[in-house]
Formats: structure tokens, C-alpha cells, sequence
């Protein structure tokens, strides 16, 4: 297939999501920076197994080859670009990267577009012209979960039991909940109220899969590579001095300083021998979103040999924020234990383009939506000290926060 | 937040502790020891989860949160669960046989408990200050002080669990009603317009089918 591919820049500043005239495109943005993209030029599905992050780059490298392309404004995610999401499991297909006939993009003040036409294709809408107006919305409405939560508290005892023989060091057992609406559920809707709520965060629309989240699994501009590691979680509060102490014992608690150790390390062995250097905070941070406070560590460094985005995503998908330690035990007991197919959630989600720049995420805090239907998930890390109604407490109350942030109450 | 798995039970319940107080004296012994009665506590956590068919996890989960109170702890320092507290376990369960998830039945438990935390204390106070006082101070007897303290305490105790049961039942039947007639607030075109399988998102039972496959599906 050939392409013809050019980006200008674009005189406009309204909100990236207010520029989509369709309610099913591809987005990335955070900090009111990012890229929207809608009509599909090519859609490449790479397939199952634990090659299909290098298929889908090849894939994309090989358009990229046979296209004509044209880019005068010259920035990471200018030209020609994929917008994805991953299986989380390397058996379970579904994963695509999808190349976009319009992208709008934002970075640095700048803001772009690019058309991408495959040859005697129809065209496709422009840039929205008329403000976004409100769809009709309902609340969400419980309608079950794939596991019940009075089994999944089995299922955190038993991996804990587990732990504590010396089977793994931890697992991340995740659950999901599905609700219905009498409205059909609107991706770009959700995705404007995530950005509101969680302005930096990277909120994404992929397939349906939306949300927002604080987890930047690899971004790599040029020589540059950077990561930012959340493992260990405790509420907020009102009180801004409760609110404190939380965060204290946080950043005190010795099971959720555990389990981050181990997040932060599987990041660290997979970067560190492709980094000439590779700087990382001594000791992981405070990061305070609106519903919760995580333990964060941010990694940045610089390639010492070529590695494509998702070359990198492929060799720290899924880290120990996600799965577990060692990764495989700890996925093989998240499939025993689980009773749930995660689907994309958990796994990779963003953009790359030809020459191998991309920001990748983990698709966390989202929803996969269809129609009036959607389906919410959350997870917890398991260590030795974890205590199951703690961890099931923990879920409950981000399936809520996803929850309110449907709800247009 | 860690807490340790293995804890045992933190000594015996604050009601058997005055039980064969020396300092007390006859009539407040024999209230005590009226107070501590409450049946036989014939179960250790696991008898009590043979009993009542719950898994041993939950019922960690349950006494860690303290939402499932030993009747008391015994010599050896075992916890011990009344035939009561075994028919509370199963009215939690068909709560949670009949749909209710289980992370939202422990949050209601956590807030029931603290309200009625914040009721127990005064109601002891009132019926020490306008029950035991006036009888502690009418009495003509050690012994006929002992007799009408442990009456009245043994008439008001199922008194008060009937009166706060049926307010209790008042309330959430009114509350109910009033919920259900405001209606759903919506017309269900939408919901009719999207594929047949919405309907089985209205059923209240815990499983649905997530497969991603599957047309109309979420996953």
C-alpha cells in the first residue's frame, strides 16, 4: 500500500478533543498536549504471541518505506504515525496499531495536522468546525464481574499463600466490573472528563479502550528513553493533614516500598544494559493523583544502540507493576488465580512512528466501552505482607473512582 | 497498610473481663456475669466456618476488619463463636448469594459498626444512670438489687434489639420506597437501540459473560 503523507502546521487552540468530528478516534494527551487522530488509513494487526510489538514496528517501517511522505513541521509524531494498544497477554489477539487518516497533534505550543491518504481513497472529514455539545448521558449501572468479588478474595489468599512458599516474590491480581447505561456510552465524552480529573495523566482512546493513565511504561525521542515506574497505593483525603500522614505512610510502609522495589527493578534490568546512562530517583516519590497517592520512580537515560519504542516496550512488557516478580511465575499464577481475561487493560498503549520514537503507557484506570455497555478494571500488587481484604478494599475503591468518572451526576 | 496475619486475638472481650471481679459487688457482679452470658460460644474460627459453610479467608477478612467479634477468648487464648454469631455469618452470606458484592458489604458492615459504635456507649450510660442507679439506690437488699438488675436487664436487652431491628427496617423500607418511585429518570431507547446482550447487564446476578470474542461484548 502506498501513502501520501503531509503535515502543516495548524492555527488552532482549542482542546485536541474538541477537534474530532467523529466519536471513535485515536488519542494521546496529556497536559493539553498530544495528538487525536480519526479515519483509519491502515490498521495492522499484528496477531497473538510475544512478537507482535516487533511485527506491528516492522509493519509500520515497511508503510513508511513505500510512502510518500512530506512533514514541515518536523517534530516527534509529526509524519506518518501508529496509535495502539496491546494484549495484555502474548496468546489473546486483539492487539492493532492503527495509522489514522487525520492526526492533530500539540507539543511545545506547536500544533499540527497531518492527512495520511492511501491512493484513490475517499476523503475523509476535516478538523471539527462546530463546539463540542454534551451527548445524553445516564449513570453507570452495575451489572456483575467476571470473577465475584467474594472469590477473588480467595484468589489474593491463595496467591499470598503462594508467595509466602516461595513461589513468586509478587503478582498483580487485577478484577473488572461491568455496567450498562440507558445511554449509549461516549469514548470521547469520558476521555474529556478524565483529562479534567486527570490533566497529567496520558488519557487515551484506543478502540474503544479509554482512560487515563499515570503510568508512562516507555517514552523514546531520539537517543532519549525515559520511564516512570507507580507500584504501592493508598487513598486521599479531604483533610489535608490526614491527607499527609497517608502519603507518609506511604512512603514509610515497608510492604508498599516492597513491593515498588520490585516494579522499579524490572524496569531497571531491562533498560540499564541498553543505556550508556541511566538516572533514576535514589528513592521513589510521592505522586498525588485526585483519588489516590502512588509510590513513583521516574528512569530516564540514553540508548547506547538503536532500539525502536517498541522494540523496548517488548522487552519491559508486562513489568512487575503489572504481573509480578519473577514475570513468569507470577503471570502464570495471575492465569490460575485471576478467573478473568484482561484484555488490553494492563498492557501497552500510545503511538510510534517509523524512525522508532513513541510514548507507550499502561493502559490502567480505563474502560472498554461498547456501546451502552462498559467494562471497568483495577489491580492490586500481592507481596508476602498483602492482607486480602486490604488489597479487595483497594480495588473497590478505583473500580469507584472510574466509576464517578463516568457517572454525569 | 500491613497487619500481621498470624495476630491472635487481643486478650478476652471486655465483657467477660469483669466477670468474677472481686471488686464488684453483689448486685454489679451479678449484672456482669448476666451481661456475659450470652449462650454458648461452641466454635473456634474453624468450627465456625464448617458451621456456616464460609471459607476460612473470609472469615480472617471479617475478624481482622472487626466485623465478626469472638464472644470471647478462652483459657488457651482461642477465640469463641456463639451459635449467634453463626447465624450473622449466614445472613451476611445470603447477602452476598443474592448479589451483593462483597467489598460492598464489608463497607456497609464498617459503617453500621461505627454508627452503632457511637450508639452503645451512651445507651449503657442511660441504663446505668436511669435503671441501676434508682434501683442501686431503692433497693432494700444486696440480693434484691442483684434480682432486679439482672430483670431488667434481661427484659431490655431483646427490647432494644427489637426497637433498633425495626427501626432499622422502617428506615430502609421507606428509604426504599422513596428510591423506587423516583423512577429510573431515563427512557430506555438507547438501551434498546444497542445490541440484545444490554439485557443481560440487568441482571442482578454476579457472572457475566466477558468474552472479548463474543459480538457486542465489552471485552
Amino acid at each position: 500500500m502506498k501513502l501520501t503523507v503531509r503535515t502543516e502546521p495548524l492555527e488552532d487552540d482549542r482542546p485536541l478533543l474538541d477537534l474530532s468530528p467523529v466519536s471513535d478516534p485515536v488519542a494521546w494527551i496529556r497536559d493539553g498536549q498530544g495528538l487525536i487522530g480519526w479515519g483509519t488509513a491502515l490498521r495492522i494487526e499484528p496477531g497473538p504471541d510475544e512478537r507482535r510489538f516487533v511485527r506491528a514496528d516492522q509493519a509500520l517501517r515497511d508503510l513508511a518505506h513505500d510512502s510518500d511522505i512530506e512533514d514541515a513541521v518536523d517534530l516527534p509524531g509529526t509524519g506518518l504515525i501508529g496509535v495502539g494498544s496491546f494484549t495484555f497477554d502474548a496468546d489473546v489477539a486483539g492487539s492493532a496499531l492503527i495509522v489514522p487518516r487525520v492526526v492533530v497533534g500539540r507539543r511545545d505550543g506547536v500544533t499540527w495536522r497531518t492527512t495520511i491518504d492511501p491512493d484513490g481513497a475517499e476523503p475523509v472529514a476535516g478538523v471539527r468546525a462546530a463546539p463540542p455539545t454534551d451527548p445524553p448521558r445516564d449513570r453507570p449501572r452495575y451489572a456483575g464481574s467476571s470473577k465475584p468479588d467474594v472469590h477473588w478474595l480467595e484468589a489474593v489468599a491463595a496467591a499470598i499463600d503462594r508467595i509466602d512458599a516461595g513461589e513468586a516474590e509478587k503478582v498483580v491480581l487485577a478484577r473488572d466490573v461491568a455496567v450498562w447505561s440507558h445511554e449509549l456510552f461516549d469514548q470521547v465524552d469520558l476521555a474529556r472528563r478524565l483529562t479534567a480529573r486527570f490533566p497529567h495523566c496520558h488519557t487515551f482512546i484506543v478502540d474503544g479502550l479509554v482512560g487515563a493513565t499515570p503510568e508512562l511504561l516507555l517514552s523514546r525521542l531520539g537517543e532519549v528513553v525515559e520511564s516512570r515506574v507507580l507500584a504501592g497505593t493508598v487513598g486521599r483525603s479531604e483533610d489535608e493533614v490526614e491527607d499527609a500522614a497517608l502519603g507518609d505512610g506511604l512512603l514509610r510502609s515497608e510492604k508498599d516500598r516492597w513491593e515498588h522495589e520490585l516494579a522499579a527493578a524490572s524496569v531497571r534490568e531491562v533498560l540499564a544494559p541498553l543505556c550508556e546512562e541511566l538516572t533514576h530517583d535514589p528513592s521513589p516519590r510521592l505522586l498525588r493523583l485526585d483519588n489516590v497517592q502512588h509510590l513513583a520512580t521516574t528512569f530516564s537515560g540514553r540508548l547506547s544502540a538503536p532500539a525502536t519504542a517498541l522494540e523496548l516496550v517488548a522487552a519491559l512488557h508486562p513489568t512487575a507493576a503489572v504481573g509480578g516478580t519473577p514475570r513468569g511465575a507470577a503471570l502464570a499464577m495471575i492465569r490460575e488465580l485471576e478467573g478473568m481475561e484482561r484484555g488490553r487493560y494492563a498492557a501497552p498503549v500510545g503511538w510510534t512512528t517509523p524512525d522508532g520514537d513513541g510514548r507507550w503507557g499502561i493502559a490502567l484506570r480505563c474502560a472498554q466501552l461498547a456501546g451502552a455497555r462498559a467494562r471497568l478494571f483495577a489491580g492490586v500488587g500481592v507481596v508476602a505482607a498483602s492482607l486480602p481484604e486490604d488489597e479487595l478494599e483497594e480495588t473497590r475503591l478505583k473500580l469507584l473512582a472510574m466509576q464517578a468518572v463516568l457517572d454525569p451526576s | 497498610m500491613t497487619r500481621d496475619r498470624d495476630e491472635p486475638p487481643e486478650a478476652t472481650t471486655a465483657t467477660s473481663a469483669v466477670v468474677g471481679d472481686p471488686s464488684l459487688d453483689a448486685p454489679d457482679a451479678a449484672l456482669a456475669a448476666a451481661v456475659a452470658d450470652d449462650g454458648s460460644a461452641p466454635f473456634d474460627l474453624d468450627g465456625l466456618a464448617v458451621e456456616v459453610g464460609a471459607t476460612r479467608t473470609l472469615l480472617d477478612a471479617l475478624e481482622r476488619a472487626g466485623l465478626l467479634l469472638p464472644h470471647h477468648v478462652d483459657a488457651d487464648g482461642v477465640a469463641r463463636y456463639s451459635s449467634a454469631d453463626a447465624r450473622a455469618i449466614r445472613a451476611g452470606m445470603t447477602l452476598l448469594d443474592a448479589g451483593l458484592p462483597l467489598g460492598e458489604l464489608l463497607e456497609l458492615a464498617r459503617r453500621t459498626d461505627a454508627a452503632v459504635g457511637d450508639i452503645a456507649t451512651p445507651a449503657v450510660d442511660a441504663f446505668l444512670r436511669f435503671v441501676r442507679d434508682p434501683v442501686r439506690g431503692t433497693a432494700g437488699s444486696d440480693d434484691e438489687a442483684a434480682e432486679r438488675l439482672v430483670t431488667a436487664y434481661q427484659r431490655m436487652l431483646p427490647a432494644t434489639e427489637t426497637l433498633v431491628a425495626h427501626h432499622l427496617r422502617r428506615r430502609l423500607l421507606a428509604t426504599a420506597a422513596s428510591r423506587v418511585a423516583e423512577g429510573p429518570g431515563h427512557t430506555d431507547d438507547a438501551a434498546n437501540r444497542n445490541d440484545a446482550d444490554l439485557d443481560r447487564g440487568r441482571d442482578p446476578g454476579n457472572d457475566i459473560d466477558t468474552d472479548p470474542g463474543r459480538p457486542g461484548a465489552p471485552g
